[in-house]
């Protein structure tokens, strides 16, 4: 069973890294595809970051990727990122809840927001604000609200944009590699801090 | 070789420039090489660095499979010119993104797989293959070609850069050594100048000036020191050379004296040998006019003395004897002298024929028998066996035999004259030789000194006491060495004296010393016609004294004589008589003797008949040589006139009766002419 699947992921990323938008064309935005590749991003996200020094206890501690509200992955996500290690640190995929203890949010390294969560946003930036935490979202203005990434399908193709400031904020240093890959998102100042 | 005959200066710039060329060359490529490989060393790590940087900035975009950021990423690239291809290969080996110079498709070339990581140079171009890694993990590959431009136009420009700089430091070289090369060339020049100067002026005052004190300033030194010392050579040449002019001409001087004295001296030599032939001629004539009246003196002063004798008067017969002797003496002298001037003109010949030896002997002997008779001597003569006929001028023969034998009785007395004849062999020939050995007075050793020498006798003394011109023994010297024969004397004062005399066999004579031989002209064998009882002979001769002595002679030795006064007449009177034989005088006006003699002998009926020829003229050669059978000088011994014509006589008769010889001599040894004699005086008495 594991392996079939495993199987599966592998003619996946085969047929994502030889042609993504023809996929995207053929199949229009189906969900498992899509998030597959967001999967990977998330993935590939925590390549470019840099969380500060003191952020994990011990030099092993895990990666700890949050995902809040609906989770549009499923298994997909644990599939990618198990066995994975980056810089001594493996991966641990948690389900959150909006509305449960604030500390879980708070252990999470990359939090990833649903769509389900775009009324909390503002909300949610309130409760990170100043923690080392990527946070990563797909609803639109999600970075002009003080979220760092948010994930974009363009043209059948996912893109990103990167609010540098609300990076700055959380302590993280983004590689500039990455940033040249994304669109660069300015916060609006007075929406920041409306909600506040 | 052209470059060889350059001159020095442009040889001098010539290798400066070729070498600073050289050296310059040869370090600016060493070092252009150098660069140029260390700077393609550098081009790699660049392009390795270039790949590094563009490979990190690239992971991103492979990560997030972002082609339009990838080729963005690569499109940086345009700032480097030299890269011409770029490309971003996935893990699976196929191109994730590209990049090419000028154009957006892909590039014509592109590397058939993704290699290993590193660099390589193919083809011109420098090529580098790159992982693009992102935590360890291979996102993919880049591979980056790099045209090498920035490497060509390098070498280009270093190259451009050295062409002018070995230019310009060529032109410097050759400005430098074109002035520097006169430290070196300018000596040279001024030393062959000043050789030229030497030797197109021939002046050796000329020095060359010493610049430098190195090898070509020592060679100039040497130069001059060679200069130095041609230049006094020449000067001392020179003074020689003067002086030997002046020799010279003192030489030619002493030439043109020499040639004038010469001149003279031949002049003189001339004058002598006129003087010479003249002294001959006159010596001729002399013996020619002594002669003639000095016949008529012993030819009357005999006859008178036998008419006197027969006639009774005896007182007037002594004094008769003595005008006889004393003729007889000058005759002797007159002939003595002649022989010697004769042979000191060189013009005794030799007329050489075969005789036997015995004969001449006899002859001797008998001739000699009254000499040594009044002295009291005794003759005695040995003959050896072995001795046969000999080859010589017997008329010389004759005289140095009649000479040797008269000086030993004459200087003997009492005593006993011996001739032994031998024949001997030395020197690989025959000799014959005569002995004459007396016991007479001698001759002492300091005589003999002067012995051969002519008018020479042992002591002045002699001549009065012994007589003789004191020629006999020169010219018998003079004789033995005309026929290569040899004399000598053995003797003691008073010991008597023995000359030997040794002559050839078979004497030769020398071209010059050749006259015609003939055998004298045996007697016929035919018997001519004759009309009396007695003998005729024909007496041809232009001097009536002559002819009458002849006569009065021959006709008490019972011959008939008939006598002609000259040529024409003798050879008419020849013709009519065919006389017995003919005497024939030369000297004769209008036709003489030699051509009375050659018509005779060449007349068919005549030529037969014996010739004796009577004359003054010394030239028995010819005579013999016309044919003439025997040769008399006048005066003429009447002895040897009557030896002669009874030798024809008896030689006639012979024919006559058969017989095939008929000695000269009697039985008893007595000579013919004692049978003449007595003949003669039987004649007388009747």
């Amino acid at each position: 069973m594991l392996r079939r699947l495993q199987i599966l992921i592998v003619a996946l990323s085969v047929s994502l890294s030889w042609a993504p938008a023809a996929l995207a064309q053929d199949r229009g935005p189906s969900d498992s595809s899509e998030y597959l590749i967001k999967a990977g991003f998330i993935f590939n996200f925590a390549k470019f970051v840099e969380w500060p020094p003191t952020t994990f206890a011990q030099t092993d501690s895990p990666i700890v990727i949050g995902i809040l509200g609906t989770d549009p992955f499923g298994p997909i996500i644990d599939q990618i990122v198990q066995d994975k290690k980056i810089g001594g640190r493996g991966f641990v995929v948690k389900r959150l809840k909006w509305g449960a203890d604030p500390k879980e949010l708070r252990e999470c390294k990359i939090l990833f927001v649903g769509a389900s969560e775009r009324t909390h946003i503002d909300e949610l930036v309130q409760i990170v604000r100043g923690l080392p935490i990527l946070t990563v979202g797909e609803t639109p203005g999600f970075a002009e609200h003080g979220g760092v990434i948010r994930l974009v399908l363009e043209d059948n193709r996912v893109r990103f944009e990167v609010n540098v400031d609300a990076a700055h904020q959380a302590g993280l240093t983004i590689s500039s590699r990455l940033l040249t890959l994304a669109r660069i998102i300015q916060q609006a100042a007075v929406d920041t801090r409306k909600p506040g | 070789m052209i470059l060889q005959n350059l001159s020095i200066k442009r040889k001098l710039t010539l290798i400066t420039m070729l070498t600073s060329s050289l050296a310059l060359i040869l370090s600016s490529a060493s070092f252009l090489i150098y660069d140029l490989v260390s700077f393609r060393h550098l081009l790699s790590q660049d392009l390795m660095t270039q790949a590094q940087i563009i490979g990190y900035n690239s992971a991103g975009a492979m990560a997030f499979k972002d082609e339009p950021a990838a080729t963005a990423t690569l499109s940086a690239l345009t700032a480097k010119e030299d890269i011409i291809t770029a490309v971003l290969y996935r893990p699976d080996g196929n191109i994730f993104a590209h990049y090419s110079r000028g154009t957006a498709t892909l590039p014509a070339y592109l590397p058939s797989h993704v290699q290993e990581q590193g660099y390589r140079f193919k083809g011109g171009y420098l090529e580098v293959f790159h992982d693009v890694t992102l935590n360890g993990e291979r996102l993919g590959t880049l591979y980056l070609q790099s045209d090498l431009r920035q490497w060509s136009q390098r070498a280009r420009r270093y190259a451009n850069i050295l062409i002018v700089f070995v230019l310009v430091s060529g032109l410097f070289a050759f400005f430098v050594s074109s002035k520097l090369q006169g430290f070196i060339s300018r000596p040279i020049l001024h030393l062959e100048d000043t050789m030229r100067m030497v030797s197109v002026n021939k002046s050796y005052g000329v020095r060359a000036v010493k610049t430098y004190g190195d090898e070509i300033g020592r060679l100039i030194d040497g130069f001059n020191t060679m200069l130095s010392e041609i230049q006094q050579r020449d000067t001392v040449l020179q003074s020689t050379n003067g002086e030997l002019k002046t020799r010279t001409q003192e030489l030619e001087e002493e030439i043109y004296h020499r040639k004038q004295t010469q001149e003279e001296l031949l002049n003189a030599k001339h004058a002598a040998e006129e003087a010479n032939r003249a002294k001959s001629t006159f010596l001729a004539n002399m013996s020619h006019e002594l002669r003639t009246p000095l016949n008529a003196i012993i030819g009357y002063s005999e006859m008178l003395e036998e008419e006197t004798r027969d006639s009774g008067k005896v007182e007037n017969v002594q004094d008769l004897k003595k005008i006889q002797a004393a003729g007889k003496h000058l005759l002797a002298l007159i002939n003595d002298v002649l022989d010697l001037s004769k042979i000191e003109a060189g013009k005794m010949g030799l007329h050489l024929e075969t005789f036997e030896v015995s004969q001449v002997i006899d002859e001797m002997v008998t001739t000699l028998q009254p000499a040594a008779t009044k002295n009291s001597n005794s003759i005695r003569v040995h003959l050896e066996e072995n001795v046969g006929a000999m080859r010589a001028d017997i008329t010389k023969v004759r005289q140095i035999l009649f000479n040797l034998l008269s000086n030993a009785c004459k200087f003997t007395d009492h005593g006993t004259i011996s001739l032994n004849v031998d024949q001997i062999q030395t020197e690989g020939k025959n000799w014959i030789q005569f002995q004459v050995g007396d016991t007479g007075i001698g001759i002492s050793a300091k005589q003999k000194e002067n012995l051969f020498q002519e008018f020479a006798q042992a002591d002045a003394s002699i001549a009065r006491k012994y007589g003789g011109t004191g020629l006999g023994l020169a010219i018998t010297h003079r004789f033995v060495q005309l026929m290569k024969g040899k004399i000598s004397v053995e003797s003691e004062a008073g010991r008597g004296a023995i000359f030997t005399v040794q002559l050839p066999a078979n004497v030769v004579v020398e071209a010059t010393e050749l006259a015609p031989t003939k055998e004298a002209s045996k007697s016929s064998g035919t018997l001519p016609e004759t009309k009396s009882d007695q003998d005729t002979i024909l007496v041809i001769d232009d001097d009536p004294a002559v002819r009458d002595l002849m006569s009065r002679f021959l006709t008490k030795l019972d011959f008939h004589v008939v006598a002609a006064a000259n040529g024409e007449e003798g050879f008419r009177l020849a013709k009519r008589l065919r006389p017995l034989l003919i005497t024939l005088d030369v000297v004769m006006p209008e036709c003489d003797g030699w051509t009375v003699l050659n018509r005779l002998k060449h007349d068919s009926d005549l030529a037969e008949i014996p010739v004796i020829m009577v004359t003054v003229v010394d030239n028995e050669a010819r005579g013999l040589d016309l044919g003439a059978s025997n040769y008399l000088i006048k005066p003429v011994q009447r002895e040897r006139l009557a030896v002669l014509v009874e030798k024809h006589r008896v030689a006639r008769s012979s024919a006559i009766t058969e017989q095939d010889s008929v000695p000269l001599y009697v039985a008893d040894g007595q000579p013919a002419h004692e049978l003449a004699r007595a003949r003669l005086s039987r004649t007388r008495r009747n």
